[in-house]
């Protein structure tokens, strides 16, 4: 059975960003190194200090002993912690799972299946080639992995190369259901010069007959497909529908909070994302929110993300580098410093997104030629997209 | 706007916590074989590692993670080495604090290590998490002199060494010599007393009436007298302050020492004390001493080297001293017999003294103004 989309389409989106501590972050940051360095010794010791959420208790470890054995348990608690970091953005969960590989990962033969998590986890980290080294080495052991060819279609179509990304949907036509590779392929065609025959040839898919993840993939497939004909009103109603079947789908949730942001309605749009503050790129979308309200509540929002930003560029890991460049342009307003990232994250990553930010930062910057290598993409694969018309780039 | 900050972000603390991956939080200042610092772990990653939440209710509170905390110091200990030139620190943690951070609350514990010899490679071995979270990595803020270094340990770096800048004794020794000579310079609060007590060295009272004095050497005996005491005497608190003998509060010592200057400067245009300004010397010496010691706390005294880095900086004191009176002195000696000296420069010169040193005394002395 397949674990769908709603993985591949989650996590293939919010999480990039990476590079040296940029300036803004260090300004932002100045006055807060007072505010949160002072330890303290609580007043009461009733005082709670952290809520634990499920499968992050000392109590589980025991389960997890299991699973150095157990394959059995092993491979729905890895699921299980995917799944969660998933619908909480929480990267402590990707750690869990890993712990939960890595016995495994170390033995002579390991079983397709880890190989396969594994590389969903380094996918979740955008730790592209890497995920692609692993999915490569599950698909020699098991060339009919349904779930292998999906990931790999997935990352193939985030790093643009939907020559690849294409050969992997139609893998998928053996082994799984139908519409799961029309979604693959009418997905792929909608990014290469088809998209009004791409988008109807999904609308035309009947989506009573489909499980909840692949309806869910469909409206978000909707969506961002409405998004690049310009049809905002269309791209709202779709990433809604998509909200009602998966509500803890932050992808959907983080584009529908993006069309509203485009049309200027901030209230709704903060509406939208209550509740949903932990979650870094749903902050962002939040702190350009406020900044277009111009309200109070702006600077703690942005405060908060570039806290979050520094330490996570002191790690050195992959980060959200397009939430970053996006940051930096929409909230902090640095346009070089914004340019910087969305070029770091351009050599990472091609997604409609990337090409859009990295155009919007050039402008800003006033350097139009440093987004020429996603311009001579956008020709080379004939994208459409109504966003960028505004940037000279609408083909 | 900037004042504002914390207390959005004090609401902003309840309302959100940005998810971000595991981190602990290393920070050590190398001081000689001495390393002072805090180890910060997440409540979250407290209870994975030794359980906290002793009453199953998926919420940890303050008094269970106190309630545990020997078996937490206990785990640290396990999972963090320190290392000089491959010799091994013992480290002694101290009691949990908390710490909020942006992505919520933090166990914060001090520490402090003693290496068999003086750090210059300093080994870290950190396997904080390392079978729960293979992902958390320890962020590291390593000081030593003036010299600041991060790091990211755990992971592929679970042993890691750092290269620590560890001045030779004469470097330390100049290094002081050059602070206690910029103090005195820039510290111009210490310059003005002082030269509050020596523009009257090269005159005489008599009658009521400022004279100029006949000959050199009474002059030069009036200057290395009153000198002399204020080193004395600054010397002596230095040392006491500087070797947490004694400690006053800085806004006391920092007011007092205006409020010196002010007395030095009028005793110039109404004279009290004419004969002995040595004795104000050295009695208000005793708390500009004070004064010097807070800025030598503020650069620490490298253990292995304190009282040679005390004696230098000291010497600075001096010689920056020594500088003004050899520069300001044989000028004033020349100038003595005119007027000008006796009418203008002495008593307007002092009032324009006193007057700064006024306003320093309301600055210091009242509370800052928010």
């Amino acid at each position: 059975m397949i674990v769908i989309d709603t993985h591949s389409r989650t996590t293939r989106r919010p999480r990039c960003i990476r590079g040296r501590l940029l300036p803004g972050a260090l300004i932002l940051l100045a006055p807060l190194a007072s505010a949160w360095s002072a330890p303290y010794i609580p007043g009461s010791e009733a005082r709670i200090l952290a809520e634990l959420p499920a499968g992050a208790r000392h109590a589980n470890l025991a389960t997890r002993e299991l699973t150095r054995r157990r394959l059995d348990i092993a491979l729905p608690l890895v699921q299980f912690y995917i799944s969660r970091a998933r619908a909480t953005a929480d990267l402590r969960f990707l750690g869990y799972a890993e712990a939960i590989l890595a016995p495994w990962m170390s033995r002579p033969d390991v079983p397709t299946q880890i190989l396969v998590l594994h590389a969903t986890i380094l996918q979740s980290r955008h730790l592209f080639d890497a995920s692609l080294a692993e999915l490569d080495r599950a698909l020699a052991r098991t060339p009919d992995d349904a779930q292998a060819w999906l990931t790999r279609a997935t990352i193939l179509r985030v790093l643009g190369r939907y020559g690849e990304s294409d050969s992997s949907c139609r893998h998928l036509a053996a082994t799984a259901d139908p519409a799961i590779t029309t979604l693959c392929v009418q997905g792929l065609r909608g990014l290469t010069g088809q998209l009004p025959s791409a988008y109807a040839a999904i609308m035309a898919l009947p989506q009573q007959a489909l499980p909840p993840e692949t309806r869910a993939w469909r409206y978000s497939e909707l969506g961002e497909m409405a998004e690049r004909l310009g049809d905002d009103p269309a791209a709202e109603h779709w990433l809604r529908e998509g909200l009602a079947v998966a509500p803890d789908d932050f992808y959907l949730r983080a584009a529908c909070a993006d069309v509203l942001l485009r049309q200027g309605r901030a209230p709704q749009a903060l509406q939208l994302l209550a509740g949903y503050e932990s979650m870094e790129p749903m902050l962002l979308r939040i702190a350009i929110a406020h900044r277009m309200m111009h309200d109070a509540a702006g600077p703690g929002a942005a405060a908060l993300l570039a806290s979050a930003f520094s330490v996570e560029q002191q790690r050195g890991d992959a980060v959200h580098r397009r939430e970053q460049a996006r940051f930096l342009l929409d909230v902090s307003w640095q346009p070089a410093a914004a340019l910087t990232a969305a070029r770091q994250n351009w050599q990472v990553q091609h997604e409609p997104e990337d090409v859009l930010i990295l155009l919007r930062a050039a402008q800003a910057a006033r350097e139009p030629q440093a987004a020429e290598p996603a311009r001579e993409f956008l020709r080379r694969e004939r994208l459409e997209d109504a966003r960028l018309g505004p940037y000279g780039a609408a083909p | 706007m900037k004042r504002l900050w914390p207390l959005t972000l004090l609401f902003w603390l309840g309302a959100a916590q940005a998810h971000i991956a595991s981190n602990g939080f290393l920070v050590a200042n190398v001081r000689g074989q001495d390393i002072a610092g805090s180890i910060e772990l997440a409540v979250r990653d407290v209870e994975l590692a030794v359980g906290v939440d002793t009453n199953h209710d998926g919420k940890v509170s303050w008094g269970e993670v106190r309630a545990r905390a020997p078996q937490l110091l206990q785990y640290v200990g396990q999972h963090l080495f320190l290392s000089a030139q491959d010799r091994v620190c013992a480290v002694n943690l101290g009691a949990l604090q908390i710490n909020d951070r942006v992505d919520g609350s933090y166990v914060w514990m001090p520490f402090t290590a003693h290496c068999p010899t003086a750090v210059q490679r300093l080994g870290i071995r950190y396997s904080m998490l390392d079978e729960i979270d293979p992902s958390h990595r320890g962020l590291l803020t390593l000081t030593a002199g003036q010299v600041t270094q991060s790091g990211v340990l755990g992971g592929p770096n679970a042993a890691a060494a750092f290269a620590v800048y560890s001045p030779s004794s004469w470097r330390t020794f100049i290094e002081y010599l050059q602070a206690g000579i910029w103090h005195i310079w820039s510290g111009i609060d210490h310059l003005l007393f002082l030269l509050s007590l020596l523009l009257p060295a090269v005159l005489l009272r008599r009658h009521r009436h400022w004279q100029p004095v006949a000959a050199a050497r009474p002059a030069v005996f009036s200057i290395l007298k009153v000198v002399t005491a204020f080193t004395l005497a600054h010397s002596i608190t230095l040392t006491l302050a500087a070797l947490n003998v004694v400690r006053l509060p800085s806004r006391l010592t920092e007011s007092v020492i205006a409020a010196s200057i002010i007395i030095a400067a009028l005793n110039n245009i109404f004279p009290v004390v004419t004969d002995s300004r040595a004795r104000i010397a050295f009695a208000f010496g005793l708390l500009h001493g004070f004064g010097f010691a807070s800025v030598l706390a503020d650069m620490g005294l490298p253990s292995g080297a304190r009282l040679l880095s005390l004696l230098a900086f000291n010497l600075g004191i001096e010689t920056g001293q020594l500088a003004v009176v050899l520069g300001i002195m044989p000028i004033a000696y020349a100038v003595r017999s005119s007027l000008v000296y006796r009418r203008a420069v002495l008593p307007w010169g002092s009032a324009l003294i006193a007057a700064i040193a006024l306003v320093w005394l309301v600055q210091r002395a009242l509370p800052p103004v928010v």
